[in-house]
């Protein structure tokens, strides 16, 4: 605990912004590249109707279950190895 | 996000919003030139035919359809996390 701000060194307002800034912009991100890959995998480029049919509804609620689980899969799996990493002592990837 | 005053909370609002239209323009890009490669490939001649007018607005209704359903499923899967950590 510190008191007015004395025996931690308090983040700066800029650094503040920026933390929430970068979540703010990788939750974007996660969120572009989900549309852009489920819009690749499940809507077929032929175009014959301007409505989603059931198939590809379906499929666009499956795709975005499966996408957003493996985006928690990689980030389980990458910090695992950056632990590992860090334990012994080597230089981890990041 | 409640951490910042307010003052705060206004700058990386309109850091967001410069962003947001930034995006825009590059999701409107995008949807251009897959509905032209998806619908436009006959170069006999210079208008677009009844066909393949027919096929961008298909294309492009299609999109916003799909766009609208994912988010929907998105906020979804935020709200679902949200309640996790909360318990």
């Amino acid at each position: 605990m510190s008191f007015l701000g004395l025996g931690r060194p308090q983040p700066t307002s800029e650094q503040k912004i920026a933390a929430v800034e970068g979540e703010m912009r990788m939750m974007a991100d996660t969120y572009n590249r989900l549309q852009a890959m489920c819009q690749k995998k499940c809507i077929p480029t032929d175009y014959r109707e301007g409505e989603l049919n059931k198939g590809e509804s379906v499929c666009l609620d499956r795709c975005t279950a499966k996408f957003l689980d493996t985006s928690i899969k990689v980030s389980e799996i990458m910090q695992a190895e950056g632990q590992a990493a860090g334990n012994q002592g080597g230089g981890g990837l990041f | 996000m409640d951490m910042l005053t307010q003052a705060e909370q206004r700058t990386l609002e309109q850091r967001m919003q410069k962003r947001q239209v930034k995006e825009f323009m590059g999701a409107f890009g995008n949807l251009v030139e897959h509905c032209f490669d998806s619908c436009v490939d006959d170069f006999s001649s210079k208008a677009l035919s009844s066909r393949e007018t027919g096929c961008i607005n298909r294309c492009v209704s299609k999109w916003l359809v799909a766009q609208r359903r994912v988010s929907d499923r998105f906020q979804e899967h935020n709200q679902q996390l949200a309640q996790q950590m909360n318990k």
